[in-house]
């Protein structure tokens, strides 16, 4: 897994003669898979590996510059294998402009074996609204844009591109011309599938010489029948609290509709009539669902001014914890802002709920330390957040700790929250991260030690402060303040 | 002799202490009570700013929050009145903010982040349990504890003042009467004592209600008129003297101090009853003075030239300041407590506010329930020792049963008063009837059954003071019969209470009072004053509750998806909210009436060209929206749900206030039908049709009806099929019920077109030439 941001900083101006990985190896097929979406687009590439050197143990994957900062996660294993394949540093080649990444197969090849592997990747903001304005009414479309070869250092004997939408309205899509590689129709397309090729005997096609000779954009023009929701900006706040023993997770969201911008103005009574008719409009965002987890309460929804009663919350119960494997249990809510969200419309919120501790947090006896799991974010289907800060705040006078993110974060701080009758503050870990999908829907994980002192500092603090009050009027009633002691008031 | 035995084993220091503690527990109670009954708004709605003149409180108090006292004192907010702007630093009573700032800056000091907005929230029904606690010290003063406890409880629940102190209603009443009662027991209790120390509490916490709330030129005039009284009836104490100007001097400084009042305590006339007192008292204690020297005759003398002269001077002085300017005359809303139907004819924006209107009957039943007819008998109860400090209640319930009938919102002022009264004179009742002693009767020796005899004697005492002075002897002696039998002893007939049953029927009579006293109390505070009129609420098919929160859909919209200097134009009702809620710019809001002389002309001059946009065709008002950058409009409009609160119910308004400014060109009768009806059907007069407002409200609300009857279901009058069209303005947005409709202004047309051709133009249709062009003509 990579987070391509983060990855920047090993991406260095690495020396342009940089050594390939040679021809160690043939592709006998690729296939590449588009799943089309709205804010994130799952390119699947299946490559079929044949090596031509013994002991070949590294293969190279190149991306297109372009296409390295779509993709925000990335996967790569082997057919048939749970197991994820491990990377090596991204790095850039600046000749080529391309980005490379390195697989390291789990045993290195013989002569002539194959094998298959399997790119997973989640490209964000791959798509954009054509037209770029609609009405109210209006259908959605959007389009895609790719390059038509897949890039490798190695020669390829057959590549072939399918673009699969989620209907069969397809609007349009490119059609290459002057392709070497094949003698058919260089496209075709059935249902809501596009596929470009096959195209045969490709050469090494990461190199500069190929890519400016034989390279082609491709655009897919479709239709989208959901509407484009973005998050712009989540922050979540995960505070931890054993005397309560509870785990407040609150959630601030920035929701923006990236669908067409809206053409005219909102009619009331055609949005009225077409939910009327049930006739949904593909760009409005009306409602959404959110799967939180099970066991939760005090459920909150609110924005800046004040509370939002236009949604349902069905809670299930709280799942014990020998059972958590099966995470089937959820508490869905639904989700409905104050205003429909048309095209370009934005809308803030803040989501929040309190779960008991013991639902996600573990005591180690043998090493003394708690262990919290803080899921990374509530995944909303099929929209991308595109800047996510995730905090967690640990219980006052908490030691020791480590963290264990599932995937590195662009940076992560250690700062002090002070919160409600504190007196040192408790520490706060603070995750940034940038283009989350569905995909990053990982937990956070946090060890952490709390002495029994630590427990004990807010009931002292409290008792203390009432003391001095008690003392601080005990004395008030025994001293005499008046000037003149003669005269009785 | 006793009705009933009570223990005699307790000693004193034992009663003391424990009278003690169940008092401070019972004020415990009255203030959790007070609290928790205003907290209704909070557990059926949410923790929310209620209404309209609270949005832009809080709006300050966040600013003075987040940025400082300095920078809130020194706030000029540009986006209220555009394009004028507003310095909100010296146009406000900052009292409620800066209450709500020291709080926030001590809870957070605590570490105890408590939202702003919890705190404005919560800030009234808290300062309510200080009012009960005041409320009590007060009238601890006029009669003893239980009285006071009495009137804690009273003022904790009283619908009266509940009214303009619920949880949400963070308005400047929510502190100020508190204020006011505190004011007022230190101004009772430096009277008392003549203790120079309260009366600088008293001056000190003048200062406060200054800074807080505009009302405070009722105590200015109270305590005055309280020293004018008691001088009259020759009761000059230097304890008088002491209490009086040392509240004078340093709470007319200190409230000088106040940017927003300023050189306002002597240079305006609702100022100049103190000044003049103050004056009147340095004469009488000199005369006291010259009195202690010489002989009688001469002092005589000499007291009545020099008074006259003194008081003609100080006349005269007073008119020619007046009359050159230097003392400003009584302003409008000052005469309009005199004379009800002033504002009506010369200042139409304060008239436009209903609770500026005179007070019915039932109100006063609704706020006060049996305060109503207690209160009457309290003052009475006053009058019989009349101390000092009693004449001070009996003038503040004249002054203030006056101004309560004038105005409703007055109601308030007078509601500590009752209960004040109220209280007294049910402890002297209950006082009465708790007394377990029994008056001496030789009489009752004669009967052998105790029963009868006890009846005759009761009807003896009845009957007895009938014969006597007069009903206020016959109430006065009922009370004074039980706690002074002595003093009876050489009356023939003997006034008091016999036996158990007598005192156990009026108790129980009483309590039963009390108790439906509270049913209404509850019932009044939850279903009346605890709507925050944001959110509305309606009930579901199935009895469940549902909200209609219309308002906040559509300001936040405008919040969100409007450009953060767009000018929203709304008649003024709405400004505060726009500027709270939607955080954008308007035109005119809520600062017209509650604040100075000084704002109001200007503010009037915007207000009305406001109304004459409404209330004009599309292309006068065009012109006008222009001019003032006006980019969205926004009416409400409750004829789909039947909300009456809609700006077509407060329509005629805006036709008054604007042909006061041009009454060329706008003309209230225009708006009604031939027949005087007011009407919106197709029976609507022509202004009516073609003003902006009726075009705005109902633009496409016929079709929304699919071609069936359209009903407008505040109005219930059936409406043209065919909606009004609009060529200026475009529909941007229009909430969920409807409540709300905003308007886009067209910017001016490419092609230098009016609106109306390129328009039509667009819609395809061909333009008529009404006239030939001139120059055909001219060649011809």
């Amino acid at each position: 897994m990579i987070l391509r941001c983060q990855l920047a900083f090993f991406v260095s101006l690495f020396a342009a003669n940089l050594a390939w990985a040679g021809h160690s190896f043939e592709n006998t097929a690729i296939v590449r898979t588009v799943e089309l979406g709205g804010a994130s687009v799952h390119v699947t590439t299946a490559f079929a590996v044949k090596a031509l050197e013994p002991k070949s143990s590294v293969y190279t994957i190149a991306l297109s510059k372009n296409e390295h900062q779509k993709t925000s996660w990335l996967e790569v294993r082997q057919k048939g294998q749970q197991a994820v394949l491990p990377l090596q540093p991204v790095l850039l080649d600046a000749a080529n402009d391309a980005y490379i990444y390195k697989v390291e197969f789990s045993k290195p090849l013989a002569m002539n074996e194959s094998v298959n592997l399997i790119l997973d990747t989640v490209q964000t903001h791959a798509t954009f609204p054509w037209p770029e304005q609609a009405g109210q009414t209006d259908d959605q479309a959007l389009k895609y844009e790719t390059d038509l070869y897949v890039l490798s250092p190695y020669k390829t004997a057959v590549q072939r591109t399918k673009v699969r939408a989620l209907s069969p309205r397809i609007l349009s899509y490119t059609t290459p011309e002057g392709i070497e590689f094949t003698t058919e129709n260089p496209v075709t397309k059935s249902g809501a599938t596009v596929t470009y090729g096959p195209y045969h005997n490709i050469p090494e096609s990461s190199s500069a010489e190929f890519v400016t000779k034989h390279q082609k954009h491709v655009t897919v023009h479709y239709n989208h029948d959901f509407p484009l929701a973005e998050i712009t900006t989540l922050k979540r706040a995960a505070e931890i609290s054993h005397w309560g023993a509870n785990l407040n997770i609150q959630d601030e969201i920035v929701l923006h509709n990236a669908g067409p911008t809206l053409k005219g103005h909102f009619s009331r009574l055609q949005f009225q009539s077409s939910t009327f008719y049930n006739r949904a409009s593909p760009t409005v965002l009306n409602w959404f669902t959110l799967h939180l987890p099970a066991g939760i309460k005090n459920v909150y929804y609110y924005d800046q001014i004040g509370n939002v009663s236009t949604s349902r919350l069905r809670a299930a119960p709280s799942v014990p914890k020998s059972l958590s494997g099966n995470s089937n249990q959820y508490s869905i809510m639904e989700v409905r802002p104050r205003y429909p969200l048309l095209g370009g419309w934005n809308y803030t919120f803040t989501l929040g709920w309190d779960a008991p501790l013991s639902d996600s947090t573990s005591f180690d006896s043998k090493t003394g330390k708690y262990i919290v799991g803080v899921p990374v974010m509530t995944v909303m289907p099929d929209a991308v957040v595109d800047d996510a800060e995730v905090k967690i705040i640990l219980p006052e006078g908490a030691t020791d700790i480590e963290f264990f993110p599932p995937f590195p974060a662009k940076n992560n701080t250690i700062s002090t929250h002070i919160s409600y009758l504190d007196t040192v503050g408790r520490p706060a870990l603070t995750f940034h991260y940038e283009h989350l999908t569905d995909k990053h829907n990982g937990i956070i994980y946090v060890t952490y030690k709390v002495p029994f002192s630590a427990h004990l500092r807010k009931p002292l603090a409290v008792a203390t402060g009432l003391i001095g009050l008690f003392v601080l009027s005990m004395g008030w009633r025994r001293v005499d303040v008046r000037l003149d002691t003669k005269q009785k008031l | 002799m006793l009705a009933y035995s009570l223990p005699s084993d307790i000693s004193p220091s034992t009663y003391v202490n424990a009278a003690s503690l169940v008092r401070i527990v019972a004020l415990g109670l009255i203030s959790a009570a007070a609290i928790s009954s205003r907290l209704f708004a909070v557990i059926n709605f949410e923790s929310i700013i209620h209404e309209f003149d609270p949005w832009f409180n809080y709006r300050a108090t966040k600013v003075l929050a987040s940025e400082g006292f300095y920078e809130f004192w020194n706030w000029f907010d540009p986006t209220a009145w555009y394009p004028l702007g507003r310095v909100v630093g010296g146009t406000i009573y900052p009292g409620l903010m800066a209450t709500s700032g020291v709080i926030y800056n001590l809870l957070h000091a605590l570490n105890l982040p408590v939202d702003i907005r919890n705190i404005c929230v919560l800030l009234a029904p808290g300062f309510s349990a200080l009012t009960a606690w005041a409320t009590y010290m007060f009238t601890k003063e006029m009669k003893d504890e239980s009285a006071g406890l009495l009137a804690a409880a009273f003022i904790g629940i009283v619908p009266g003042y509940i009214s303009r102190s619920v949880a949400g209603s963070y308005d400047n009443e929510a502190i100020a009467i508190f204020l006011l009662m505190f004011t007022f027991f230190a101004w009772i209790k430096a009277l008392k004592t003549g203790s120079a120390l309260f009366g600088t509490v008293a001056a000190l916490f003048y200062f406060y209600m200054v800074a807080a709330w505009g009302g405070y030129a009722f105590i200015t005039n109270m305590i005055p008129l309280h020293a004018f009284v008691l001088l009259l009836m020759g009761r000059y104490t230097s304890r008088l003297y002491v209490a009086y100007c040392s509240w004078y001097a340093i709470g007319t400084l200190s409230s000088m101090q106040v940017p927003f009042v300023g050189f306002q305590p002597v240079r305006t006339s609702e100022h100049m009853a103190a000044l003049g007192i103050f004056g009147l008292l340095q004469i009488v204690a000199f005369a006291q003075l010259i009195r202690s020297h010489v002989s009688s005759k001469q002092f005589q003398d000499l007291l009545f030239v020099s008074v006259i002269s003194a008081a003609g001077l100080g006349m005269a002085a007073m008119v020619l300041l007046t009359y050159k300017g230097w003392i400003a005359p009584w302003t409008g809303r000052f005469y309009s407590l005199w004379d009800t139907g002033y504002a009506k004819k010369y200042i139409p924006i304060i008239a436009s506010v209903s609770e500026h209107q005179p007070t019915a009957w039932p109100s006063f039943f609704m706020d006060l329930h049996m305060l109503t007819f207690l209160f009457p008998f309290g003052v009475l109860a006053l009058f019989r020792q009349l101390r000092d400090e009693h004449v001070f209640v009996i003038i503040y319930a004249v002054m203030g049963t006056y101004f309560a009938g004038v105005m409703v919102r007055l109601m308030l002022t007078l509601t500590p008063c009752v209960c004040v009264a109220s209280a007294v004179g049910l402890s002297q009742l209950i006082d009465t009837f708790v007394d377990p002693r029994e008056p001496d009767v030789e009489q009752e020796k004669e009967g052998g059954d105790a029963a009868p005899s006890k009846q005759a004697a009761k009807k003896e005492k009845n009957a007895a003071p009938i014969t006597g002075v007069g009903a206020i002897d016959d109430i006065v002696s009922t009370l004074s019969g039980a706690s002074s039998p002595e003093k009876d002893k050489s009356g023939k007939t003997k006034a008091g209470i016999f036996g158990l049953d007598t005192r156990m029927v009026v108790l129980f009579n009483t309590a039963a009072m009390l108790l439906f006293f509270v049913l209404h109390c509850t019932w009044v505070t939850s279903n009346a004053y605890s709507s925050p009129s944001v959110v509305l609420a309606s009930t579901n098919p199935d009895g469940s509750q549902h909200i209609i929160d219309d308002f906040r859909e559509a300001y936040y919209w405008l919040r969100m998806n409007t450009k953060e200097d767009a000018v929203v134009m709304s008649w003024w009702d709405y400004g505060y909210q726009i500027a709270g809620m939607a955080d954008r710019v308007t035109l005119v809001d809520n600062n017209t009436w509650n604040n100075s002389t000084r704002l109001t002309a200007g503010c009037a001059a915007h207000i009305a060209t406001v109304g004459k946009a409404m209330s004009s065709p599309e292309e006068i008002a065009y012109p006008i929206l222009r001019k003032h950058d006006v980019n969205y409009v926004l009416v409400i409009f409750g004829g789909l749900i039947g909300y009456s609160g809609d700006d077509i119910n407060k329509f005629l308004w805006m036709v008054r206030i604007a042909q006061g400014v041009w009454p060329d060109e706008i003309q209230e009768p225009n708006y009604f039908t031939p027949q005087g009806e007011y009407r919106v059907d197709d029976q609507a007069s022509k202004a009516m049709r073609e003003s902006l407002m009726y075009k705005m409200s109902y633009y496409r609300f016929a079709e929304l009806f699919g071609g069936g009857q359209v009903m407008d279901r505040v109005r219930q009058q059936q409406l043209p099929k065919q909606s009004p069209t609009l060529d200026y303005l475009d529909e941007a947005f229009t909430s969920e019920n409807w409540i709300v409709r905003i308007y886009q202004v067209k910017k001016e047309d490419s092609l230098g077109r009016d609106l109306k051709s390129a328009n039509g133009f667009a819609q395809g249709k061909k333009r008529k030439r009404s006239k030939p062009p001139v120059k055909r003509r001219a060649l011809a």
